[in-house]
């Protein structure tokens, strides 16, 4: 036998390869690659199934806007608004918030459980509702006052209504009107028939879409507030209400405090017809709130509202404590709501109240709004995921009733922030969502609206178990309408309707969708946030 | 072994002198694989390319090199089928140029291309209508081109000759040499065109788009010519730098001098073409579009200066010097003027690339800037870190300048008394 | 053959910038979160909502947002002609420019021929938190990294559409089936959408109406994009830019 060379070898190796060529297998495999490339690992399938439709109301923020839910195998994919009520940015996005990389998961509930209970007996307990109006509002004023000494603290007083039907000139201090305040079905449908002028430094969206932007000085808007009431006052006879301190605002200081011509600051003031004025604001200045009143807009712009009816039973309830009235250093044991956010009161106005040593506990879903001050950090159900009911929209003049149902279901661990504190003051176990709904329903007030139908029926012939079963499957309820005299207190209150929460409040307390956060880091829509 | 290989009647410098010369072209060529590596695993995240500035250093520098490596056909063209044989001095070392320059520039392509698994699906669902498809086809049958011949330089080497089947191999792939050399024209003057065309049917970009003939907008042609105007430049250059590098005579100075009055020529006309092409897009072709051309140069800093640079001090200055017969005889004006030329194609495929992309095309774009990220640059590097590697082995090994044998006959005042007493390149 | 050619009508005096239908389209269509280091420069947003002003500065300033979006140019779009290997294909039954991911090579050479940057190229591999890949659309494949994709018109609902249609045993599609997410999302119903092949349908009659505008017309692209504003300055953004800006931006 011929000994095997070298060469051999080589040419073994060469005609092998040349062979291959004519074989399937390179072909084969130059077909397989692209088909990997295709499904590249980490490339997510998203799951098919049963399509179906749900309903239920968005709990992002108190506009509380009806949502339909496409749901796949129980899951929901994309949410929109019904026809003629729109979602918002944030709503569209609503149903990925459970899935946010900064969620609080796990807390130590046994803990946080066995350190409150150890001091509730000699330490004055308060709740902090971040969204006052609720039935868990409800429970923890019951709570409150079931205990030795409890506080319900709401961040927002009592909120009148806004009735944008009757506005005719907007004066907006720096208010979002137009970019995440009220609701944006009744914002936008009432857009056509008011003057929106927006009194701005910077050049935000709703500045960018009044009909008028005064872009003045930062920092100038209560003395804009005050030069308009100086004119006011001199052109209509009208000072009675207003400080003195507006006598010196003539127009020429306000224009030099402000920037703004001085003509223009006379010219807005006469805009402001009284009765269909009405004026907002990002922060409480109280000039502003004084102008809404010199203006006549209480009883005509800001109009009061009917509580939506509660049972009987709950009447026993703790009173709303403003933060001031509470005496300093005295909650030893603070329970914030933050499961649901509308407004919120600053760290620094709660922190001369607590007690030394304070003990507190905040049920959220992220780390980023209170938590940072709190010993316990209990996860809560986050919206799609809790159930809750919405109070009425700041701009709807009737009161309502609308629940969020969950579209998924939480995650195990999350806490109910409202049956903690009710057991926690040892409230009788029950469904309070049900209790009221049955009081609402033996009202035998207003409208049950459905929104797979469309339909409006009295809630007179509706039984109490259908009633509840509308509410719960998509459907909300309507009060009748009931022009009732704003309470005395509106003026005061009224505070909480005319100050809107912009995007950079909002952003700083709660999480976004990450896809949210990525659309506006990924154009230049919000840059100026 | 390292010595065997050298090719006879030349001298080469010693086996640890060429290694400390490998050494950090290697290791530039490692940084940049490790580069090139990252934008393949990690994605072309790694880069500093955009949505806006989809395209960036890398096409950049593919259709700079892809201009300077006409040399090679152009220079297979001028020898084989217009005969003039005195480029046979250089046609070997244009050869590998061309193949360096092709050949990094495909392998900077499958790393810019987002899914390079699927750069064969070009051949199965091509687009006739995209330039594009006209490139790669090209590109892709010219870099066989360029491996054929290339093949003959390598089976000359001494030690390859000993195989007798590589030597008959060897013989009848040279028989075919014009046929190579006359597919090798035809393919590149197609994708050189194509490449130019690659910008200039860009319809959506007025800054880049050119009216022309048939389907081939004017870019077509000027790429053509400038390409075959700097690519004997580039050979020129080349010459002189790796003679002034190895300290040798490679070629009589009356072949760079051909070099340099075909480039010279070339160039002139291309000067001359582009000024019209340039004279009918500002007053015809852009503001048909819409585009007023006055307005592009009004983003800082490409002002009007770009296009004086591009076709005075880059076009029209070398073309003068190359064309003038007493400045060609210096070496000096000789080299730098080929130098200017090669710049001149750089800037002009620049401002192709990439200021086509950093110009606004809507009311309310903003004008952008880019600069490449480190991974980008290594990538680029380990392109050239790859030409200089490939050129230098075969410099050492293989027979890219057949004149240098004849110096070493005739021993010259350049040629040193050690090379002479060996005759192998030990010294 | 019916031969439809679907277009859109946006208002610009409508729209508020809020951004729903970027937030509606990224939803619909399976979009990922930004990866670490993504800027406005290497995002996917196939409907981007751009603030434009008029370029003044005090009182005179005037601003407004423009939805941009693939134009779904009508003739010769300049993207579909480059694709080296077909992976951009206009449906002659709808007029929708379509891009094939599986097709794609990522050679970028459409981004850089759109002269509307409406087209995304995937810098990352697509990814989603733990748990959110649940939350994705059934209709829509995630695209994989190194593709390219833009703005189809919501091919998946035009695809669930023709479906109903053929459950009916209908021809045609019902218009009221065929709605993009954005056309949905939108709260003031700034964008509309629909066929302009057909005279009755609210987008070719906003097509036709006085202050509607297209935007780079003159480079013969004919897009399917038709914006509308009522004044004057409004309408200069359809126009070439003008290099008034002497600065880097």
């Amino acid at each position: 036998m011929r000994k095997t060379t070298r060469r051999d070898i080589f040419k073994f190796a060469a005609g092998s390869a040349a062979g291959l060529v004519f074989t399937p297998a390179p072909w084969r495999l130059i077909t397989d690659t692209a088909l990997w490339s295709e499904n590249w690992p980490g490339i997510p399938r998203p799951a098919r199934g049963q399509t179906r439709t749900r309903f239920t109301h968005c709990a992002l923020c108190s506009a509380g806007c009806a949502v339909r839910a496409r749901c796949v195998n129980d899951q929901p994919v994309s949410l929109s608004g019904l026809a003629g009520s729109p979602l918002c940015a944030f709503g569209l996005a609503g149903h990925q918030l459970p899935y946010h990389t900064g969620r609080v998961k796990t807390g130590a509930i046994e803990e946080a459980l066995a350190a409150i209970a150890q001091r509730r007996s000699h330490d004055a307990v308060a709740v902090l509702d971040l969204r006052p109006g609720r039935t868990a509002s409800w429970t923890y004023r019951r709570a409150m006052a079931a205990l030795p000494r409890g506080f319900y603290l709401a961040a927002q007083s009592a909120i009148p209504a806004v009735n944008l039907d009757q506005v005719r000139t907007l004066l907006s201090f720096g208010a979002p009107v137009l970019d995440g305040w009220g609701t944006p079905s009744t914002v936008l449908a009432a857009r056509s028939h008011f003057r929106l002028i927006q009194a701005e430094p910077l050049e935000s969206h709703t500045a960018m879409l009044a009909d008028l932007w005064l872009p003045l000085r930062k920092g100038s808007e209560q003395a804009l507030a005050l030069g308009i009431a100086h004119v006011l006052m001199q052109e209509q006879n009208a000072g009675a209400s207003f400080p003195a301190e507006a006598t010196a605002y003539s127009p020429a200081r306000t224009a030099q405090l402000t920037g703004l011509p001085e003509a223009q600051i006379v010219s807005v003031a006469r805009e402001l017809a009284p009765g269909g004025a009405l004026v907002l604001a990002s922060q409480e200045w109280p000039e502003i709130l004084q102008l809404n009143r010199l203006l006549g807009s209480v009883a005509h712009t800001i109009v009061g509202r009917r509580e939506t009816p509660v049972p009987a039973s709950w009447k026993k309830a703790a009173p709303v404590t403003a933060i001031e009235a509470v005496p300093d250093g005295s909650i030893g044991v603070l329970l914030i709501d933050e499961s649901v956010c509308d407004g919120y009161l600053p760290w620094n106005a709660i922190e001369p109240k607590l007690a030394p040593a304070p003990l507190v506990v905040t049920f959220a879903s992220s780390r980023a709004g209170y938590g940072r001050y709190a010993r316990f950090t209990l996860p809560t159900a986050v919206y799609p995921e809790m159930t809750d009911d919405i109070p009425p929209a700041l701009d709807s003049a009737a009161a309502t009733f609308r629940l969020a149902t969950p579209l998924v279901a939480a995650p195990a661990g999350a806490v109910e922030p409202a049956r903690f504190i009710a057991q926690l003051a040892g409230l009788p176990p029950a469904d309070a969502l049900r209790e009221r709904t049955d009081a609402i329903q033996s009202s035998g007030r207003g409208v049950l609206r459905t929104y797979a139908d469309g339909k409006s029926i009295p809630v007179k012939g509706v039984k109490p178990d259908d009633f509840w079963k509308v509410l719960n499957e998509g459907g909300c309820w309507v009060d009748a309408p009931d022009p009732v005299e704003p309470p005395a207190s509106a003026c005061q209150s009224s505070s909480a309707a005319v100050v809107a929460m912009t995007w950079e409040m909002r952003l700083a307390r709660g999480p976004m969708s990450p896809l949210l956060s990525k659309l506006y880091e990924e154009s230049n829509l919000r840059v100026r946030l | 072994m390292d010595r065997q290989l050298i090719a006879r009647g030349v001298r080469r410098c010693s086996t640890p002198q060429f290694l400390l010369w490998i050494l950090p072209w290697a290791a530039l060529f490692a940084f940049g694989l490790y580069c090139a590596g990252l934008c393949l695993v990690k994605g072309l995240n790694q880069t500093n390319m955009d949505n806006r500035f989809a395209f960036g250093l890398w096409i950049f520098v593919d259709l700079t090199i892809i201009a300077l490596g006409a040399g090679a056909f152009f220079t297979g063209f001028l020898l084989y089928i217009l005969k003039l044989k005195d480029l046979d001095a250089v046609i070997n070392s244009a050869v590998v140029i061309g193949f360096v320059c092709y050949s990094g520039a495909v392998a900077a392509l499958l790393v810019d291309v987002g899914q390079p698994l699927r750069a064969w699906f070009t051949f199965w669902y091509p687009n006739v209508h995209s330039m594009l498809t006209e490139v790669t086809f090209c590109i892709t049958c010219y870099l066989a081109v360029l491996l054929i011949e290339y093949l003959p330089i390598v089976l000359r080497n001494r030690k390859l000759r000993e195989v007798p089947g590589f030597l008959v191999f060897e013989f009848e792939l040279h028989k075919l040499i014009y046929v190579l050399a006359g597919v090798g024209t035809f393919l590149s003057f197609f994708h050189q065109g194509s490449l130019g065309g690659l910008f200039g049917v860009l319809r959506g970009h007025p800054f880049a788009f050119r009216e022309g003939l048939a389907v081939w907008p004017s870019t077509f042609f000027l790429f053509i010519l400038s390409a075959a105007a700097v690519g004997p430049s580039f050979i020129l250059f080349t010459t002189w730098l790796i003679s002034k590098l190895s300290g040798k005579r490679l070629v009589r100075p009356q072949v760079l001098q051909l070099l340099g009055r075909i480039s010279g020529l070339l160039l002139g006309v291309y000067v001359l073409a582009k000024t019209v092409d340039t004279l009918i897009w500002i007053n015809r072709t852009s503001p048909g579009a819409g585009f007023p051309a006055q307005e592009y140069f009004a983003w800082q800093p490409f002002g009007t200066w770009i296009l004086f640079a591009e076709i005075v001090v880059f076009g029209l200055a070398p073309a003068l010097i190359l064309l003038t017969p007493r400045l060609r005889l210096r070496t000096n004006w000789l080299v730098s003027a080929a130098v200017l030329a090669c710049l001149g194609v750089a800037l002009n495929r620049f401002v192709m690339t990439l200021q086509t992309l950093a110009l606004p095309t809507l009311s309310f774009d903003r004008y952008l800037s880019y600069w490449p990220s480190w991974q980008e640059t290594g990538t680029f590097l380990a392109v050239v870190a790859f030409g200089v590697l490939v050129y230098s082995f075969s410099f050492r090994y293989l027979l890219l300048f057949p004149q240098e044998r004849e110096f070493r006959q005739e021993p010259a005042a350049q040629v040193s008394e050690t090379a002479v007493m060996d005759p192998v390149g030990r010294s | 053959m019916t031969g439809k050619r679907y277009g859109m009508s946006i208002d610009i005096d409508r729209c508020t910038g809020c951004g729903a239908c970027m937030v509606a389209c990224a939803v619909e269509n399976n979009v990922p979160p930004a990866p670490e280091g993504a800027t406005d420069r290497k995002g996917i947003t196939w409907m981007r909502v751009f603030p434009v002003d008029n370029g003044r500065d005090g009182p005179d300033r005037k601003s407004v947002f423009v939805p941009m979006l693939c134009q779904q140019c009508g003739q010769d779009a300049p993207c579909v002609s480059v694709c080296p290997q077909q992976a951009v294909q206009v449906d002659p039954a709808t007029g929708i420019v379509g891009q094939m991911p599986e097709r794609c090579l990522g050679c970028r050479y459409c981004m850089a021929a759109c002269p509307y940057h409406a087209r995304y190229f995937n810098w990352w591999d697509p990814a989603w938190p733990a748990g959110m890949e649940k939350t994705l659309n059934p209709n829509v494949a995630p695209r994989m990294r190194g593709v390219v994709e833009k703005c189809n018109f919501c091919h998946g609902r035009w695809h669930a559409a023709k479906e109903r249609a053929v459950g009916r045993g209908a021809r045609e599609i019902d218009p009221a089936d065929y709605v993009p997410a954005c056309v949905e999302a939108c709260p003031t119903a700034a964008i509309r959408f629909g066929d302009l092949n057909d005279p009755r349908s609210p987008v070719a009659q906003a097509a036709q109406q006085s202050g509607s505008f297209r935007l780079l017309e003159k480079l013969g692209t004919e897009p399917k994009i038709y914006y509308h504003s009522a004044r004057e300055w409004v309408r200069e953004i359809g126009r070439a830019p003008a290099g008034k800006e002497q600065v880097h931006g």
